[in-house]
Parts: structure tokens; C-alpha cells; sequence
């Protein structure tokens, strides 16, 4: 749909960075009844390969394939879930660490799936980016519908105190259960529409600093309110893109404006620093990241911030 | 004689070696007051966990309205009509008042959770659900009662003690319980407040409620009660109307003291 | 046959455990998943081999070399990533050791590119014969070193005063600090001797496999978060017997199954445990227990 607006490399940016925040809902939804899920990556993966399977072996069209592959992860996610119902803290970091890497194995050692050499030829799908821009909409108002509801409520109360929860009602068994396996489901779906855009997956695809950048994306955007993970992945996933476009606005600047000392020396450093090696982006991205968890701690946005915000203010003005 | 609202057989729970409650036996009459007491370690805690589920007994049995209690959820057991307020105050840190007490009414308004999930996707974009405004009413109305109605907007922890612990009540009643365990609602409160707390509580058995309270302070449940059981070690002592509790020589040795004004 | 993999899961265990010692360690002391541990691993082997190919060090030169530098990397990182950073918000330090994680490695990709450098030989290459075992020189020293440390390590945190005082504070930071021990300072301590260890470990696994990549902290991580588990959160002592295992296991699994399933058994072992018997083997030595 965006062919004529949009050119292609800025296109696969925003499919990256969609992506990327569908993959931050699907650690909110666990998250929100505070169970902290590093398999995310796993559930991509699981999505991924049952998409590419289904359509290049089984011949469904895509837009069938998705729905089914995240409800195949779903359900792999409510299965994982179960163990997970009495495990906290780091216990079930480490669980849900170790189930991605079993996925990541089990890729490795399937043929059917490609083993070692991964899996080629995954079908294109050349409306990835309708798709993810629709996906990541409704997944915007589903979590906002849900923030504003008695379930979401509900799932908040059991993050903050499981038993008093519990005894107050609440049934907490189900509700984590289906939190964990939505999570899971979207997931999935992220998977699968990376699959269909990459073209190719092998078992280091959806790795463990897959799942540990997902987690990031919650934390730094703000795990209290739904729209932190949108900006915590958007911002995250774009930075490195960011620092390189930033480079590139320095060299627009007038020669003259930084041929004396010591803006020339500013600028060779900064240049140089920007530089489009990604080893030095990432250093910058792992500070950027240190230091946000020193002075905010809390995220970018928390539910404090919202209201503050100028739209926030008009709505509650015409409620 | 109407049934028991409970009633409880032979409860036993062990932690290791030690009993903290030893083949219990006791009846809690429909729309009494009945208090639980017993020096500091007797096992009243341990007795609210057991019935409502948060701990299994060992041994023994709970009947609640003529019908056993073995649902292994503590979830269930609310349903079934079985509130509780928590020693300790439990309230959810990042909670206002207002949300605090639609938590207890969740239970209620939504018993299944795919009829919740199913509200919660499908509700109009700029407006509440119709049960969310009435969810909210009914939140609004008990936290009247408690005199909370005003602060229904702040957050629950950054309430007064006292204030808490009447939250903590609004909670569970949302729950619609017809039993209510109160565990030492009393604690840390002045007489004024302590005062006040007597005329609450009277006020939610008038509504239907049969109260069981663990309490500490005695005038308060003097006051109050309509039949009391003392427990000392896991083991209950005495059970009777509050003038035979204060006669008992074998609780005045355990337990009252001389310097409690009777 | 045998016995010869004995010896190589001995030595894959050794590993194993020198780096889990270090997780364990903190985690015992800050309730704290010390993500970059893994990477303190391979900047020791790093500094290890240029001390060897550029300042033309031998190999315990090699070895202390490391030892000095991950710890003090290691002190740098209390200071900067973790002091900082807020205690009450559980996941605020994990994101930030994350943090720490990805500059280590990119600092290391960033000064020597992403491609696995040879580790030189620096000890004579002799073979031993001892009935039906044939074992190298490389391969006792390094099993020499890893289980010597271990002895050395055990003895520290069994027998000296800071080794109780290290117990102390996993167990409980308060009670520690009325007894009169400095808890900001056992927990400095900590992360010397696991970085200092790391680092070793670092430069025997360079040695091993006579080549190191800027990506070898990884799977390192991995595995010692498992042995973490395996030995019982916090337990030093626990995390040695439970590294030796996990390493044999692995070899005589690849060896009589097959290698690329060899993972798969110690991410099994992993769930297991987690369901089953968390506390681990050898039980837990710290304050949350949940």
C-alpha cells in the first residue's frame, strides 16, 4: 500500500521497528500479571517456523498461515504457562530462558525444518508492512481497551500482591494462564511476519539477546501503562538507525562552521564516533541504556506521565 | 436450631514438629459477632488461612452454610462467600482507593473470565461498559459506608493506618461475602478510631453478615461479641458468651491479665 | 575411550563451574542476575592472549594479567551499573548489567572485529601415558589451576573470617551489618574474586580451545546461569560439584547421543530442576527464597 509514498529502505525500517514493538506486547501481556518471560524469543520462533512451514509446505496463503501460527504458538505458550503458574522471580526467567534455548535446539536438530542450515525460501510477503502498521493498531487499542477494564485491573492487582488477589476472588490460575498464552500468540505473529520478510530462519535467529532486548523494550518504555512498550521498542529499535541518521545531518553542516578549533575537533569525534560500524552504535546504545536505568528507572512514560500529556488533558477536559 | 454458618471438625495444622492448631472444634452461629482470641502465637492467623484456603489442614473439616469447604483455590472459596482482611494489610501498592474496592467486585460482576476478556475488548471507545459504571457505583457506596467515600482517589498506601484498615473492609465486602474474618481490625488504631470501628462492624452484621474477629483489644471485643472462643497453643480453651469468657479462670490464667478492665 | 572423555567433561565442567561461581557468588549476595558475567569471562581471555602475543608473557603472566584486569572491570561495574541503579524496582539492575553486557561485548568486537582469534600455545606440548588415559600438558595445567582455585576457594569461603562474612550477607544484609560486618564491602569483595575467577577461566578456555571470539561470553552465560540453578542459588560449593556434572554430562551425552543434541539434555536438566527441585542440588545459600 505504501509502494508509491514510502521508499523501500525506510519501508524494511518501519517493518524492523514494527515488528519489534509487536514483539514488546507480547512480553506486556505476562508482564501485566507480573510474570517476567524471557521466552519470548522461543515463541517467535515457534510462530516463525509453523508460518513458513504452512505456507511453503502446505501451500496456505499467508493470511491464513499468521492466525494459525500464533494460535499454535498460543497454545505452546499456555502449555509452558502451566509450570510456570507457581514459579517467580528468577526462577522464571531462567525456565523461560531455558525454553527458548529447547526451541533454538530443537530448530537446530529438525531437518524438517532446515537443521543447521536454517530454513531458505520462506515466501515474501510484500505487504509485510500493511500487516505490521495494522497489527501494531490493534494491538495499541486492545491493551488500552484492557488497561481501562476490570480484567486489566485485575491482572495489575496480581502483579502487585498474587494472594491478596487471589483471596479477593480473583482467579488467578486462568488469568495468568491466559496472559502468558496471549503473550505467546502475538509472539508468534511477530515471528511469522519476520519470517515472511527475512525470508530465511535458522536457530540463531530468535536467540537469547532477542529475548533480552524484548524485555528492554518493556522496561525502557515504561511496563506500568500500554503504551510503553510502543515507545520503548520504537525508540530502542530505531536508536541505531538514529545515531547513523544523526551522522549523516552532521555532515550537512557547513564546512565553515566547524573548521576552527575546537569545533573541529567536536565534529571529528562525533563523526567519527557515529560512525556506521555497528559495534560503536551499540556501545552507545548498551550506555544509553545503563544510564537510563539510573536516572529513570521506571521507564519513559508511567502512568503518572500520561495524564500530563497535552492530548491526555483535552480528552479528560471533554470526557 | 438453624445450621452453623461454620463450623469446624477436628482442624489440625502442622508446621514441622509444631501444632499450631490441634484438633479444633467450633461453631460460628449465622449473624453473630464471634471473636477469635488468644495470646500472641495461638494459631488465629493460621486458622483464617485454613479457612479460606491459603494454607491446607492436615487434618479436620470445614463446613460453611451446611456444605463442606475442600475447594483448594482460595478463589473459590470467596466465591462461595468467604471474605477476609489480612493482619499485616494487604492492600495493593499501586492502587487508588476506588480501584481498590473494585477489585473485591470483580469476582462478582464478571465470574467468568472469557465473558471479562469479551467486555473489556468490545466496550465503546470513549465511554465505560455499562457493569464498569455500575462495578463503580457500588464501589463508590461501600467506601461511603467507611466513611472513605472522599479519598477515592488516592492511593491506597498513602492512607492513614486507621484508613487502611477500614479499606481493607470495603474490599473484602465488595466480595458480597456472607462470612467476613477480620483479622485484628483494630490494631494500631486510638479509641476514637477503635470507637468507631465497634459501630462499623455492628453496621456490616446488620447488613447480613456473620463476623468472625481476631482481636487484641478487649473492650472492643467485649463490646461487641456474642459469643467468644479463646484459643492458647493451637488448642482452644474456652468458648461462651463474653460474660462466662471473662469468669473462666483457666483463660484469665492464659490469657486476660489482671490490668484489662473487665 | 572413556576415560578419555572423562577428562574432557571434567575439563568442559571445570569451566563450567569457575564461571558459575562468580553468579552464584552475587547472586548470593545482591539477589542480583549479573548478566555481564559472562562477558567479564571473555575479557579475560582476551587480555589473556595480548599479554601473550604483545607483551610476550608467559602463561601464569597470562593468567594473572586476566585475573587483575576483570577485576577491576568487575569493581567498575558495581560502581557504574549497579550502585546507581535503584534496588526496589526488581528488573531496573537486570536492564542495566544487559546494558553493561552489550558494551563489553561491542567494545571487544569494536577493537578486534567479530572474528575468533587463535590463542598462541605457551606450554610445552607433552603427551602423558597413564594406563589406558592419555593425557596432554595443557590438560593438566589447566585442570591443575581450575581445581586448585576451587580448593582455594572453598577453603576462603569456608574457613576464613571474610568467607563468613561473605555467608553473612547472603543470608540476610541487616543481620550481617548488626554483626558488624561491612556489607558494601563483602559485596565489592564478591565481584573481585568472581570477576578475578571469570577472567582465569577466560584465559583456560582460550587455552583449550586455542581460540577465543568476542562472542564466547554468551553461551558461557548461559551455561553458568544453569549450574547457578543446578548447585542451589547462592552456593558456592554447590555451583563446583554441579559445574563437574553438567560438564560431564554434556560430553558423554554429545559423545553417546550426539553433539548437536548435547544442549538439549542440559537445558532438560535445566527445566527439571526449575520444576521439581529448585533449590537445587545442594539447597540454597541466600536471602530470598521464593
Amino acid at each position: 500500500m505504501f509502494d508509491g509514498l514510502i521508499d523501500g529502505y525506510t519501508q524494511s525500517i518501519l517493518i524492523f521497528t514494527g515488528i519489534s514493538v509487536i514483539a514488546a506486547y507480547s512480553f506486556f501481556a505476562p508482564f501485566k500479571t507480573g510474570q517476567v518471560s524471557l521466552g519470548q524469543a522461543g515463541f517467535m520462533a515457534v510462530g516463525g517456523y509453523a508460518s513458513a512451514v504452512l505456507t511453503q509446505k502446505f501451500g496456505l496463503p499467508f493470511a491464513a498461515a499468521l492466525p494459525v501460527a500464533g494460535l499454535i504458538a498460543g497454545v505452546v505458550g499456555v502449555v509452558v504457562g502451566f509450570p510456570a503458574l507457581r514459579i517467580k522471580g528468577i526462577y522464571l526467567l531462567l525456565l523461560t530462558l531455558g525454553f527458548g534455548e529447547i526451541i533454538s535446539v530443537i530448530a537446530l536438530s529438525w531437518d524438517y525444518v532446515g537443521g543447521a542450515q536454517g530454513y531458505r525460501n520462506i515466501p515474501f510477503n510484500p505487504r509485510t508492512l500493511d500487516y505490521v502498521i495494522g497489527i501494531v493498531i490493534v494491538l495499541v487499542i486492545f491493551f488500552g481497551r484492557l488497561e481501562r477494564s476490570s480484567l486489566g485491573r485485575a491482572m495489575d492487582s496480581i502483579h502487585q500482591d498474587e494472594t491478596a488477589a487471589e483471596v479477593m476472588g480473583i482467579d488467578v490460575v486462568r488469568i495468568k494462564l491466559l496472559a502468558f498464552g496471549l503473550g505467546a500468540m502475538i509472539a508468534g505473529i511477530a515471528g511469522a511476519l519476520y519470517a515472511h520478510q527475512a525470508t530465511y530462519v535458522d536457530s540463531t535467529t530468535f536467540n537469547i539477546m532477542l529475548a533480552v532486548e524484548i524485555l528492554t523494550f518493556v522496561v525502557v518504555g515504561g511496563g506500568s501503562t500500554y503504551w510503553g512498550p510502543l515507545v520503548g521498542a520504537a525508540v530502542l529499535s530505531y536508536l541505531p538507525e538514529f545515531l547513523r541518521a544523526l551522522r549523516e545531518w552532521l555532515e550537512l553542516l557547513p564546512v565553515a562552521a566547524t573548521n576552527f578549533f575546537p569545533m573541529n575537533r567536536v565534529y571529528d569525534f562525533l563523526h567519527g564516533f557515529l560512525d556506521f560500524e555497528n559495534a560503536k552504535r551499540l556501545i552507545v546504545y548498551g550506555i544509553i541504556l545503563i544510564l537510563m536505568m539510573i536516572v529513570r528507572p521506571d521507564g519513559l512514560l508511567t502512568r503518572d506521565t500520561i495524564p500530563r500529556l497535552p492530548f491526555a488533558r483535552w480528552k479528560a477536559r471533554h470526557a | 436450631m438453624p445450621e452453623p454458618c461454620l463450623a469446624i471438625e477436628s482442624l489440625s495444622k502442622r508446621f514441622g514438629g509444631f501444632y499450631a492448631l490441634n484438633d479444633l472444634r467450633m461453631e460460628v452461629a449465622r449473624g453473630h459477632i464471634h471473636a477469635l482470641i488468644g495470646p500472641n502465637g495461638a494459631g488465629k492467623t493460621t486458622f483464617f488461612n485454613l479457612v479460606t484456603g491459603v494454607l491446607a489442614a492436615d487434618r479436620g473439616q470445614i463446613t460453611f452454610e451446611g456444605e463442606i469447604v475442600a475447594d483448594a483455590r482460595p478463589s473459590r472459596r470467596t466465591l462461595r462467600g468467604i471474605a477476609r482482611t489480612f493482619q499485616n494489610i494487604r492492600l495493593f501498592p499501586h492502587l487508588t482507593v476506588l480501584q481498590t474496592v473494585m477489585i473485591g467486585e470483580h469476582c462478582r460482576s464478571y465470574p467468568s473470565m472469557w465473558k471479562a476478556l469479551a467486555s473489556a475488548v468490545l466496550q465503546r471507545p470513549f465511554g465505560e461498559a455499562r457493569e464498569e459504571g455500575r462495578m463503580r457505583d457500588n464501589a463508590l457506596d461501600l467506601l461511603a459506608f467507611f466513611g472513605l467515600a472522599d479519598k477515592c482517589d488516592a492511593k491506597a498506601t498513602d492512607l492513614p493506618y486507621g484508613d487502611q484498615r477500614k479499606l481493607e473492609m470495603a474490599r473484602a465486602l465488595a466480595t458480597q461475602p456472607r462470612l467476613l474474618l477480620l483479622d485484628e481490625p483494630a490494631a494500631g488504631m486510638n479509641p476514637h478510631e477503635t470507637h468507631e470501628l465497634d459501630e462499623l462492624i455492628t453496621r456490616v452484621r446488620d447488613r447480613g453478615v456473620t463476623i468472625v474477629l481476631v482481636e487484641h483489644d478487649m473492650r472492643l471485643v467485649m463490646d461487641i461479641s456474642d459469643r467468644i472462643t479463646v484459643l492458647n497453643f493451637g488448642t482452644k480453651i474456652a468458648d461462651g458468651s463474653p460474660e462466662e469468657i471473662q469468669r473462666n479462670p483457666a483463660v484469665i490464667e492464659a490469657y486476660l491479665g489482671e490490668d484489662v478492665p473487665l | 575411550m572413556i576415560y578419555q572423555q572423562l577428562i574432557n567433561g571434567l575439563m568442559l565442567g571445570a569451566s563450567y563451574a569457575l564461571v558459575a561461581i562468580g553468579y552464584t557468588l552475587i547472586f548470593g549476595v545482591l539477589n542480583l542476575l549479573y548478566f555481564a558475567h559472562g562477558e567479564i569471562f571473555m575479557v579475560g581471555a582476551f587480555v589473556g592472549l595480548f599479554l601473550v602475543v604483545y607483551a610476550g608473557a608467559n602463561i601464569y603472566g597470562a593468567l594473572a594479567g586476566a585475573m587483575v584486569a576483570c577485576a577491576v572491570i568487575g569493581v567498575l561495574s558495581v560502581f557504574v551499573a549497579i550502585r546507581p541503579v535503584p534496588k526496589d524496582r526488581p528488573l531496573a539492575p537486570l536492564i542495566s548489567t544487559i546494558g553493561l553486557t552489550i558494551v563489553l561485548q561491542n567494545l571487544a568486537v569494536y577493537f578486534i572485529g567479530g572474528q575468533q582469534l587463535a590463542f598462541p600455545e605457551t606450554i610445552r606440548q607433552t603427551l602423558y601415558h597413564v594406563g589406558p588415559v592419555t593425557v596432554s600438558s595443557t590438560q593438566i595445567f589447566i585442570l591443575g589451576v581450575a581445581i586448585g582455585l576451587m580448593i582455594l576457594l572453598w577453603l576462603f569461603i569456608e574457613r576464613t573470617k571474610m568467607g563468613r562474612g561473605i555467608r553473612a550477607v547472603a543470608e540476610n544484609h541487616e543481620t550481617a551489618a548488626l554483626l558488624g560486618v561491612d556489607v558494601n564491602r563483602i559485596i565489592l569483595i564478591t565481584f573481585i574474586i568472581g570477576s578475578g575467577i571469570a577472567g582465569i577461566a577466560g584465559v583456560l578456555d582460550g587455552l583449550k580451545n586455542s581460540s577465543i571470539s568476542p562472542f564466547m561470553g554468551l553461551g558461557a552465560a548461559v551455561k553458568g546461569l544453569i549450574v547457578m540453578l543446578l548447585g542451589g542459588l547462592g552456593n558456592v560449593p554447590g555451583a563446583m560439584v554441579a559445574g563437574l556434572m553438567l560438564g560431564m554430562i554434556e560430553i558423554l551425552s554429545a559423545a553417546y547421543i550426539g553433539t548437536t543434541e548435547r544442549d538439549l539434555f542440559s537445558f532438560l536438566i535445566l527445566i527439571l530442576i526449575l520444576l521439581f527441585r529448585p533449590t537445587g542440588l545442594f539447597g540454597t545459600r541466600t536471602a530470598e527464597q521464593r
